[in-house]
């Protein structure tokens, strides 16, 4: 048992540190993670990470990276949440869609992808989610059929979130179509480029104000060699790569500055006279939130240990999605609570407290237990996968 | 970053499994709760000869030289079979408090015989006044005679206070009730003159006791650790004693888990498994998290206080989700087994009985949240 980090990464969490502290700006954090989408901004403070060395540093030699353990990109998810940033700026590719072309994808794929995605240099978009396929994603219709050298696609994906800036779309479709194949048994996985003739986009705008998308496909027609591993194992790539995803995306400590800033406003705001802070009831919920935070991170550091030993994870990383997300909420309720009316301005009102950050949250917090699969179907995983309860 | 056990640990652990699953069955646990004395000295002797008592006890004093993770390993298979009797009160509250505060010639004294299976200590610690957790608010006086001190007050909820050899008291000898100055401890003979003790009806059936000290005399090599100075053991002890006790619900609710799964997968209404329905089933899920939570951050704080490292938010942090988790997987576990379970009979009863006893003992969830206050800044 040893919950400390080795001389090495503790060293290379000082470096990153000092890099943040001077170049992540709130703007640029915004940017990564809420409302603003990336821009000019995210994408050079991505290029500068790489070249200060900070990603790639769990990514094999070959590909530009230097060949450590997962842990190191764990320390960087750490920091960057400790700073409001969310996640790593191009995200989709670095810490979900690479690991799989890693994991499963061609020679041809891994030199030309990995290397840019490592340089910070190129986002992916998933395109798993259809109109009538949200948690029951095998249902999905998008069709490729073979053409030659080529696959041409029919269909229509929803809840694309980065497809209005990124460069790939991971897409998932259908490539068997005989009766009776069962319906998970017959999704290949692609990466086709946003530009190819055929595709549309077209914004949808969420609660919170981020920008997600449909993106329609109309005879678009992606070379072969942009297959993914097997012909119609795509939908096992998916699975197998939820895991991770999960350790990845889901960072505790990115609720950090928020109980952080909370505490803050306690302090120093009066309410008759006294300052908040002194109400035995805020200090309890904020205390209780402080606690959860470390259950938190005990859920990330226990699947993310399991990751970096390359233990088959089952339902560890979905616990971590499931409380990290569900805590957010438990969270801004509290600090809705705690701003009480002046919890509802928004940004850019004068009397908005701590920025309209909690308003914002509030509106995004929505998303959370639903976004990358719902607590409820999180739940059926941990009960079915984790405890041996059989399917209904 | 490792959250594996070393083998030795690891057997350990199964070792425990199965010697508490043949020599503690539930029928004895039941026998004990209506026993005046609450454990079996048989069973007590078989335990002791596993080395259980001394386990972080130097060897040089009888002891296996084991960590605190040795301890909550054991402590948690402990939980799991609900075994009664003197165990935490003589190896964590009496051990712990020996080892922290101890002189070499007490430890030298003491801790080969707990180590044999031949003393059963505890900590006469809370006192009526104490009607939330307090550490402090002690009054039991200790006056200072020629070469001894004369104990004066009452203590309650003293864990196997009735079978104790001896109590170690916590006194005031300086300054007033709620200061965490002024304190001291002494080494305390059940049997001397003036100690009475009684056992208190309790919702576990756990033989918490009180204890009055009318005119006990104490001789003055029995004060453990500097005078008015027993405050900072006591603070040492507590802490260990919450993570141990945190160690002891965590494996009680895994076997409350493990009966609910069990269960679910055998009983049949509306013609399907009960495991089916997904409300059965996100009851199980919780519990697990809520479990799988605790029992990270319990082996997470045990293991800052291994390495001496600054604890006190972790500790506090994994008392308070603890208690909560605990009190919750057993309401869920109710749920689950239904009227069945509310039975008497039951093994269910014997779990939400002792979950109760264990939020309240060393500062409930609220308790701790104060403490987890100031360390983030109130």
């Amino acid at each position: 048992m040893d919950f400390g980090y080795t001389e090495a990464e503790e060293e290379f969490r000082h470096r990153l540190c000092a890099f943040l502290n001077r170049e992540l700006t709130e703007e640029i954090a915004r940017q990564n993670w809420e409302d603003k989408g990336v821009g000019p901004e995210a994408r050079e403070f991505s290029r500068q990470l790489a070249a200060h060395g900070f990603l790639g540093m769990s990514w094999p030699k070959e590909y530009g990276g230097q060949g450590l353990p997962p842990t190191y990109d764990f320390i960087l998810l750490d920091e960057l949440g400790k700073r409001w940033g969310a996640h790593i700026p191009l995200d989709v590719g670095y810490t979900m869609v690479g690991h799989t072309i890693l994991r499963r994808g061609s020679e041809e794929l891994k030199r030309d992808f990995l290397p840019r995605i490592i340089r910070g240099e190129i986002e992916f978009c998933l395109g798993y989610t259809e109109p009538n396929a949200g948690s029951d994603l095998a249902s999905m219709k998008m069709r490729a059929v073979a053409d030659g050298d080529f696959y041409v696609f029919n269909g229509q994906k929803t809840f694309n979130t980065e497809a209005h800036y990124a460069e790939y779309h991971w897409l998932a479709a259908r490539t068997d179509f005989t009766p009776n194949v069962p319906q998970h048994r017959g999704i290949s996985l692609f990466i086709v480029d946003m530009n190819s003739p055929g595709i549309t986009v077209r914004p949808l705008l969420t609660m919170s104000g981020e920008q997600t998308n449909e993106v329609f496909y109309e005879n678009v027609r992606v070379p072969k060699s942009r297959m993914v591993g097997e012909k119609n194992k795509g939908f096992y790539y998916m699975m197998e790569a939820i895991d991770s995803e999960r350790n990845h995306v889901f960072t505790p400590c990115r609720l950090m500055p928020l109980l952080h800033d909370l505490i803050q406003y306690a302090k120093e705001t009066q309410f008759n006279g006294r300052p908040l802070a002194e109400d035995p009831r805020i200090q309890d919920q904020l205390a209780q939130m402080a606690v959860e935070l470390e259950v938190a991170q005990v859920f990330a550091e226990h699947s993310r240990w399991m990751e970096s030993k390359g233990i088959p994870m089952t339902y560890e990383p979905e616990i971590t999605k499931v409380f990290t997300s569900e805590l957010e909420q438990r969270l801004v309720d509290i600090g809705m609570e705690i701003l009480g009316l002046y919890g509802q301005l928004e940004e850019g009102s004068k009397w908005a407290p701590l920025r309209g950050r909690i308003e914002w949250y509030f509106l995004h917090s929505f998303m959370t237990t639903i976004g990358a699969g719902t607590s409820e179907i999180g739940r059926n995983i941990i009960a079915q996968r984790g405890l041996g309860l059989p399917r209904g | 970053m490792d959250f594996q056990f070393t083998d030795e640990q690891k057997m350990l652990q199964e070792t425990a499994r199965d010697f508490l699953s043949k020599e503690c069955p539930k029928t004895f646990v039941r026998a004990m709760e209506r026993d005046v004395r609450g454990y079996s000295p048989e069973l007590w002797r078989k335990m002791a000869d596993l080395g259980w008592m001394g386990i972080t006890f130097p060897e040089s004093y009888g002891g296996m030289g084991g960590d605190f993770l040795d301890l909550i390993l054991l402590l948690e298979e402990m939980g799991r079979a609900c075994l009664p009797g003197p165990f935490f009160s003589t190896v964590v509250l009496g051990g712990v408090t020996l080892l922290e505060g101890g002189s070499e010639a007490q430890q030298r004294t003491f801790l080969p015989q707990i180590a044999n299976g031949d003393l059963v200590l505890t900590l006469a610690h809370t006192e009526p006044a104490t009607t939330k957790f307090d550490p402090f608010l002690i009054t039991l006086k200790a006056k200072a005679q020629q070469r001894s001190y004369e104990l004066e007050g009452t203590k309650l909820f003293v864990p196997d206070a009735q079978v104790a050899n001896w109590l170690i008291a916590v006194a005031r000898t300086e300054g007033q009730a709620g200061s965490r100055e002024g304190l001291s401890l002494f080494l305390v003979d059940a049997k001397a003159q003036g100690v009475r003790r009684e056992i208190l009806p309790t919702v576990a059936r756990d033989k918490q006791g009180a204890v009055f000290f009318q005119k006990v005399r104490v001789p003055a090599e029995n004060l453990l650790g500097a005078l008015h100075e027993g405050g900072k053991v006591l603070e040492k002890v507590l802490a260990k004693a919450a993570i141990a006790k945190c160690a002891e619900m965590i494996g009680g609710a895994r076997f409350v888990l493990d009966m609910g799964v069990s269960y679910a997968k055998e009983r049949e209404q509306f013609g399907r498994l009960i495991g089916t329905f997904q409300a059965v089933q996100h009851h199980c899920a919780n519990m697990a998290i809520y479990i799988e939570g605790g029992k990270y951050i319990t082996y997470k704080a045990a293991w800052l206080q291994n390495k001496g490292l600054p604890s006190a938010k972790l500790v506090a942090s994994a008392k308070a989700w603890v208690s909560d988790a605990y009190k919750r997987v057993v309401g869920l576990g109710h749920q689950i087994m239904a009227g069945t379970g509310y039975m008497e009979e039951h093994d269910m009863p014997l779990y939400s009985r002792r979950a109760k006893a264990a939020e309240l003992a060393f500062g409930d969830a609220s308790y701790h949240r104060k403490l987890v206050a100031k360390e983030i800044g109130f």
